[in-house]
């Protein structure tokens, strides 16, 4: 248990960076108002014994496995995502206005797809320049005029969310295909519920356990078949890939078999699974596995991966993908400064997120701008992810400007340029000096999709740049994570609904079975909290 | 059940059992070695012969290396190259548990992946050098664990049964081979002890009986069937009653009868015998014919000139069964075999 130590405690000489907007402290040095309480509590934590909860939840975190592969290490090294205990959190009134604009942000993205793989309006009213979108990489011909089973593309949406100096959320990209990461922000939650249990709870915090659950009844909810009867299964590349933690777990959490392409075959328009009793039918795929690897008859006719035929089945209506083939357009960076136009023109209300300005360099007056402040801008390829491919103007050497110069002249449409924008920061543990320091860090709230709309996962992960004066929080680049507490509202019951393995019983299910046996007798109260 | 999933729930029994089995021979090896008046070779050879590594072995370290106890512990505990070391087997069952962690219960996980980091870690080296025995214990111990974890925190279906599927005939080869090379060893003793004349005959032969009953009990140990043999016999130790035990005994669950009959019910669950349609008919038949063949030479009585060939039929036919399974079940053969037929 931790022992709570006043006087010197985790926060002791904490100093937000100038120019910074700090989550849990405001600029007079005192915490937030709406985070007085849990900041009191967290500050009066010891750090010696913070340091060591510290330590003992990155052991548990390599012993549990939840790790991932570093593609560099030929030898497949594995890694755990290193996790900050130090919370991130989210007021009620602050997540309120998240939610609801990103309910309309991936609403209006996923209008935007269907405009653009069927009557393409939005084009022909040029309102977005139309060989921008026909000129995306990801742009994908072959799924133009099919209507995905149940109606939708983005079954799954990320969400990358940076603050501003001036406390703003801005959204800085969309995740559209496979967005990874969720499995930490459930992990992380576990791993508060046994350090900071006392915490927790006086915080009212928003439950996060339920995502799974959400999620398998949204991947049922678009089979082609009654949901009762769908089978649906995770596709993985494997092992070898850096998620497939993420895969794996989500696969157990929800109860679905993980299948690897070879395990599925095509016969007449339909999807099969090879099991030990012989080929059995799938509806439901929740791939995370790239478009271009899914079947090699439409993409890659030179690939062994990916199962041959898997696009005529789903061209025929036999078989959901999630997320859908082709979704990338939408979150292609160059479409990117398009979006609220998007929200403007399908659902004719304002953007309520902000976003960040961006310059498009296959534009002349654009290009000749960023070429000329090369130094002060971030460059990024509308193609790449993951912090690669990217140019940070202000910490760049004349060598890597000049490179990026070359390759903004040879392919105009492959870069963006934005302004940097100073992230906001969080106190985050410094094993170093023992005490909490202020580090940069963003957000990537979950949005699931369903044939009965969308739902939002309170909070999302938190990535949080652990290198002193760094600004990349990517996991394959020194990054970590935090556990994300959106806090209740005054409008949120403390209501005890069952958690996920107790989730509400199919419907007829409860008249198959005797009558349940009565509940188990709570806890005592009077239980130690679990030291880790 | 997916077939690959399948493949890795067999692969993860056969290599936990596997790990468990080799930690077990060294441990009573080494403790075999400190014991009796045999020369180090006749000790740490027969170890090589069973792990199926005498020729690696030789080549890596020369043909009389096996004198050297402490070498020949060091290659099946460390050797990268050996691929029945424990260092290899615990890392290549947690590979196949990795694979499947949806399947696999998070205890068994856990447990698997703890024994592969210790395994890999400084700390395993240390307790090596330390305390042989406190290193074995451990690597036996957190497979017992795993394996009982499998029994406790997994559903008893499909996955269970093709883990322990994995794990019994792996046992089967086993409990061959180990005593296969040490029959074979004793027997061989037997000849010279038999020429032998002179006065100080008597004393000899006494001291040779003294020899082959510490081989005969280490031989149990490794086996792990020290006590119960003791318990059906009343510590009457003979070369006869020994392999009589280890092959034929339907109580002991190391033996061959017992794990050829576990195995066969195991796979009756995955594939049932009166389901024709179903994949995996020929196994199934062919794993019948084999439990049926040792309960038959279990009602005979043993020569101990046929120990042999029946050690050799047990595990040429398990190797056979285990082609079979991998075909019929677990998707092995040309990538590209989709069944023609499908079904919903």
């Amino acid at each position: 248990m931790l022992l709570e130590t006043p006087g010197a405690g985790l926060f002791a000489g904490y100093t937000p960076l100038p120019g910074a907007y700090d989550e849990l402290f405001g600029p007079g040095g005192a915490p937030r108002p709406e985070f007085l309480r849990t900041a009191t509590l967290l500050g009066a934590l010891a750090p010696n014994e913070f340091a060591r909860a510290q330590q003992l939840a990155e052991i548990a975190l390599l012993n549990q496995g939840v790790t991932f592969s570093v593609y560099a290490d030929q030898r497949g090294a594995e890694k755990i995502f290193p996790l900050c205990l130090i919370p991130r959190l989210l007021s009620a009134a602050d997540w309120a206005h998240m939610e609801r604009g990103l309910e309309q942000r991936v609403h209006a993205l996923g209008l935007f797809l269907d405009d653009i793989y069927g009557d393409q309006r939005i084009l022909q009213q040029e309102r977005i320049p139309r060989d921008l979108v026909l000129g995306s990489g990801q742009y994908l011909k072959q799924v133009h005029g099919l209507r995905p089973p149940g109606g939708v593309r983005i079954h799954i949406a990320g969400v990358d969310i940076i603050r501003d100096p001036a406390g703003t959320f801005r959204v800085l990209e969309d995740n559209l295909r496979t967005p990874s990461g969720v499995s930490y922000v459930l992990e992380n939650r576990l791993i508060s519920k046994r350090v900071l249990p006392h915490l927790l709870d006086k915080a009212r915090v928003q439950r996060v356990d339920h995502y799974p659950a959400r999620l398998a009844e949204t991947l049922r909810s678009v089979s082609p078949v009654d949901p009762s009867g769908t089978s649906a299964v995770v596709l993985t590349p494997g092992p070898y890939n850096s998620a497939y933690f993420e895969h794996s777990f989500l696969a157990r959490t929800m109860g679905l078999e993980l299948v690897q392409a070879p395990d599925l075959f095509v016969d007449q328009d339909q999807v099969f699974a090879r099991t030990t009793r012989g080929p059995r039918r799938v509806h439901v795929i929740y791939r995370r596995i790239d478009e271009a690897f899914l079947d090699p008859e439409a993409f890659r006719p030179d690939s062994l991966l990916g199962v041959r035929g898997l696009m005529r089945a789903y061209a025929a209506g036999n078989v959901a993908l999630a997320n859908a083939p082709g979704n990338g357009v939408a979150d292609d960076k160059a479409v990117y400064p398009f979006v609220p136009e998007m929200i403007r023109y399908y659902l004719g209300e304002e953007p309520i997120l902000e976003q960040v300005p961006t310059y498009l360099c296959m534009r002349d007056g654009d290009r000749r701008y960023v070429l000329e402040h090369l130094d002060e801008l971030v460059v990024k390829a509308v193609d790449e992810a993951g912090g690669y491919g990217m140019l940070m103007g202000p910490q760049s050497t004349a060598a890597q400007r000049e490179e990026f110069r070359a390759r903004i002249e040879a392919t105009p449409r492959r870069y963006i340029a934005q302004h940097r924008i100073e992230l906001s920061t969080s106190p985050t543990w410094d094993p170093a000096s023992r005490v909490a320091v202020p580090r940069r860090l963003d957000l990537r709230p979950y949005v699931l999709t369903g044939r009965d709309g969308p739902w939002v996962l309170p909070g999302g992960l938190t990535r949080v740049a652990l290198v002193a004066g760094s600004y990349v929080v990517n996991s394959s680049q020194g990054g970590g994570s935090k556990d994300t507490w959106v806090l209740k509202g005054p409008w949120d019951v403390d209501s005890r609904v069952p958690s996920v393995g107790a989730a509400d019983p199919a419907p007829g299910a409860a008249s198959n079975g005797p009558p349940s046996p009565p509940p188990p007798p709570p806890p005592p109260p009077s239980e130690p909290p679990e030291a880790l | 059940m997916i077939s690959r999933v399948a493949d890795h729930c067999f692969w993860f029994g056969r290599y936990l059992e596997r790990t468990e089995s080799v930690a077990r021979i060294l441990a009573v090896t080494q403790n075999l070695a400190l014991d009796t008046e045999l020369s180090e070779p006749q000790c740490w050879l027969p170890v090589i012969i069973v792990a199926g590594q005498k020729e690696h072995f030789a080549a890596e370290h020369g043909e009389d290396a096996a004198a050297d106890g402490e070498l020949v512990q060091r290659y099946m505990s460390f050797d990268e190259d050996n691929t029945t070391s424990l260092r290899r087997s615990s890392s290549a069952a947690r590979v196949n548990a990795r694979s499947i962690r949806e399947v696999v219960s998070l205890e068994a996980w856990e447990t698997v992946n703890e024994l592969h980091l210790w395994m890999n870690s400084e700390q395993a080296l240390e307790e090596f050098r330390s305390s042989r025995y406190a290193f074995y214990r451990r690597v036996r111990q957190l497979t017992q664990l795993c394996l009982g974890l499998t029994q406790s925190t997994m559903l008893h279906d499909g996955p269970l049964d093709f883990i322990w599927l994995g794990v019994l005939l792996e046992r089967v080869g086993q409990t061959a081979r180990t005593l296969d090379v040490h029959h074979h060893a004793l027997t061989n003793r037997e000849r010279p002890a038999a020429d032998t004349h002179g006065q100080a005959q008597g004393g000899e032969s006494r001291q040779h009986r003294v020899v082959e009953t510490a081989l005969w009990l280490s031989l149990l140990r490794a086996c792990s069937g020290f006590e119960p043999f003791m318990k059906l016999n009343q510590g009457q130790v003979n070369a006869q009653a020994v392999a009589q035990f280890l092959l034929f005994e339907p109580r002991f669950p190391r033996s061959i009868r017992h794990c050829v009959h576990a195995a066969f019910v195991r796979l009756c669950e995955i594939r049932p015998p009166e389901s024709a349609t179903l994949p995996g008919g020929e196994s199934v038949e062919r794993l019948h014919l084999l439990h049926q063949w040792v309960a038959d030479r279990a009602s005979e009585a043993l020569d101990p000139l046929s120990v042999h060939a029946a050690l050799t039929h047990v595990v040429d036919e398990t190797a056979t069964i285990c082609d079979g399974i991998g075909r019929e079940l677990l998707g092995y053969g040309p990538p590209d075999s989709s069944p023609s037929f499908t079904s919903q």
